[in-house]
């Protein structure tokens, strides 16, 4: 656990708190589905090509390459930024998540609050070896808080960690 | 009758006539659909599908009904039931987290009522026993409270379980009632109704302009636009009153409140009779509402978010739907909030937060001043209209505001309806603090504590709070959660 504890009030909801980053094969995870998910406009524009756009004083071809060319950019640009976003500060009763590029998002869970725990691994995940380990509250807007890109054994230590709490909060 | 209970016994028999009609419109529609999708069609036709379906539904409702028992046995309640797939359900008298009995129209006609066992799970019909006999739900009602009670860890409530009248915290007569339906009033049902109106005004403007000649047109706007425009307004507000009487009436007949052991108990209801306890470990944010008309008259509306409670309503019980404030106040303190702090003690957000609040609006409004002036007059009705909206965006933004005391935040929201939150310390189940672009820009932050049963529409965040500020507040907000858990901890209610 690489947390300081700042003796400042705010504590982990500072902009500029230093937070624990993720496993950087996350950004490789990451990489990869925004790949796959561009690949539909990519596709989407190169069937246009072929059809309608044919019709256009377009040359035949430049809209796949610059819808390509974008979403290359996207994929080298924006999963490192995203990445970046991304941080948890693990203490000794709460669990702080920050992450979102656009809206950024800081979220404390007490882990006395926590009703169940999962960890779930989906293919990219598994090849990457990273794990998501996701919160459940009774809460209403942050009923579910997720956090990405841990290791499969941080993931497995911290859920048992959290569970331990738990069962001292029921007693 | 309530002595037999321990053996294994089957809904109320009325239970299957209830069912049947329920069953009965669903299965003749999709027979409709069938000898409508059918070459030949025909009433004969259509008579032998709706007697195949009635016949069909009555034999599975037979089934299920036969195929449902339930046993109160010692300390826990088995519900079996399913006509193939068999399904048994054990549900421990010490996960009851309240009784709630619903006596709809046609339960009453047969002295039935319907019994909801709430365990606070996820599944919404945990433990329902749809219909039991009325003296059957009260006995049943009685022995799972005393199982309950004489469970060792809560002697004490052993004695009060002998039938005694609870204290009445709050009640509505008749007449109360009927105020409230004047003032229930309400602009979305206005504006439901204003939709529609509008929509047929449209189509009658349509026909107008290929129908009346110019010298027509200008009779009419002496005879019959004036005289249909009052019309409608007329018929606007006399809709808008009695339905809101009428729906006041339905559900807030007979209101009373009651303390009940664990809770607050709330009798209701004028064909659908409903009792239902609020318990009061569970319950988790109060709310305190007001309409702008009702307002000027003094009445607010007190209500209660509640951990696991009916889907249907959101997780939200009404306490107190038309109450004065000293009213509310007594039922506030009973339950273990706070009462909010005055005014004075508020804090609101930052004159900037305007920026993003009010001044896009009056962007729009300069944009539509200018179509309307140089290009197409008729903007400017839209230019007022937004007008309007930056008028109201400045007004909420002058009445949002928060507040701390020894026990809970308060949050307050709205400038016509208002709504102020009452959010104890120890209830918070997650702090979000959250930053969208705009308001990096302007350092500005909104912070939402995060509770059960809270409404997606109108949630209790902060909205735009000094970015610094914000965060000094999560991090408070948070130390004040653990001082309160563990006081809590410390003496168990």
């Amino acid at each position: 656990m690489q947390t300081d504890e700042t003796s400042d009030e705010a504590g982990g909801f500072h902009d500029g708190a230093a937070l624990t980053a993720l496993d950087p094969r996350q950004r490789t995870v990451l990489r990869v589905r925004f790949a796959v998910a561009l690949l539909i406009p990519v596709i989407a524009v190169a069937a246009l090509d072929i059809g309608p756009i044919r019709e256009t004083p377009v040359p035949q071809g430049l809209a796949p390459a610059v819808m390509a060319l974008l979403a290359l950019i996207g994929v080298i640009v924006l999963p490192g930024r995203r990445y970046r976003a991304w941080g948890y500060r693990e203490s000794a009763d709460e669990l702080f998540i920050r992450h979102g590029l656009f809206q950024r998002v800081t979220t404390v869970i007490p882990f006395g609050r926590v009703q169940h725990i999962d960890i779930s691994q989906g293919p990219v995940e598994r090849s990457c070896g990273v794990a998501t380990l996701s919160l459940h509250t009774a809460g209403t807007r942050s009923a579910e808080v997720s956090l990405p890109g841990l290791t499969r054994t941080d993931a497995e230590r911290m859920r048992d960690r959290i569970r331990a709490q738990i069962r001292q909060d029921l007693l | 009758m309530s002595d037999s209970l321990a053996v294994s016994s089957r809904l109320h028999p009325a239970t299957l006539i209830a069912r049947w009609l329920r069953i009965v419109p669903q299965m003749l529609i999709g027979g409709i659909g069938i000898a409508a999708s059918g070459a030949e069609r025909g009433l004969d036709r259509f008579a032998m599908f709706a007697g195949v379906a009635m016949g069909i539904g009555a034999l599975f409702v037979v089934l299920a009904w036969w195929r449902f028992t339930f046993t109160v046995g010692d300390g826990e309640v088995v519900i079996e039931k399913g006509i193939v797939q068999r399904q048994r359900r054990v549900i421990p008298f010490d996960r009851i987290q309240d009784i709630a009995i619903e006596q709809r129209l046609l339960a009453r006609l047969f002295g039935t009522a319907k019994v909801k066992l709430e365990t606070g799970g996820s599944a919404s019909d945990e433990g329902s026993l749809d219909m039991v006999g009325l003296d059957e739900a009260e006995a049943l009602r009685d022995r799972i409270r005393r199982g309950k009670a004489l469970a060792p860890h809560a002697v004490e409530d052993a004695v009060s379980a002998e039938p005694i009248t609870e204290p009445v915290l709050f009640a509505m007569e008749l007449p109360r009632v009927l105020v409230a339906g004047l003032f229930n009033f309400s602009l979305v049902f206005l504006a439901a109704i204003g939709a529609v109106i509008q929509y047929l005004d449209q189509f009658n403007l349509i026909e107008w302009s290929d129908w009346v000649t110019p010298e027509r047109a200008d009779q009419a706007a002496h005879l019959v636009t004036i005289r249909i425009v009052i019309g409608f307004v007329f018929i606007v507000l006399l809709l808008g009153l009695v339905a809101g009487v009428v729906r006041m009436v339905m559900t807030n007949f007979g209101f009373r409140l009651t303390r009940a052991e664990a809770g607050l108990r709330r009798k209701r209801g004028l064909f659908t009779l409903t009792e239902v306890v609020i318990p009061l470990r569970r319950t988790q944010v109060a709310l305190i509402e007001s309409g702008p008309v009702g307002r000027l008259f003094g009445w607010y509306a007190l209500s209660f978010q509640t951990l696991g409670a009916d889907r249907k309503e959101g997780g939200v019980q009404a306490a107190a739907p038309f109450a004065r404030m000293a009213e509310l106040l007594p039922i506030l303190a009973e339950a273990g909030f706070p009462a909010p702090p005055p005014r004075g003690e508020f804090h609101g957000p930052p004159r900037r937060a305007l920026l993003r609040q009010a001044a896009p609006w009056l962007l729009l409004v300069m944009l539509a001043g200018g179509v309307a002036i140089w290009i197409e007059p008729w903007a400017g009705v839209g230019a007022v209209a937004l007008l309007v909206a930056f008028v109201f965006a400045v007004l909420r933004w002058r009445r949002h505001a928060h507040a701390l005391d020894g026990r809970a935040l308060f949050v307050s929201h709205g400038f016509f309806k208002r709504r102020l939150w009452i959010l104890p310390f120890e209830k918070t189940q997650a702090i979000r603090l959250s930053r969208g672009p705009v308001q990096r820009g302007l350092r500005l932050a909104s912070l939402l504590i995060d509770t059960p049963g809270a409404s997606a529409m109108h949630n209790q965040a902060i909205v735009d709070l000094d970015a610094r500020e914000a965060e000094t507040l999560a991090g408070r907000l948070l130390a004040l959660f653990y001082r309160a858990r563990a006081a809590t901890r410390l003496q168990p209610s």
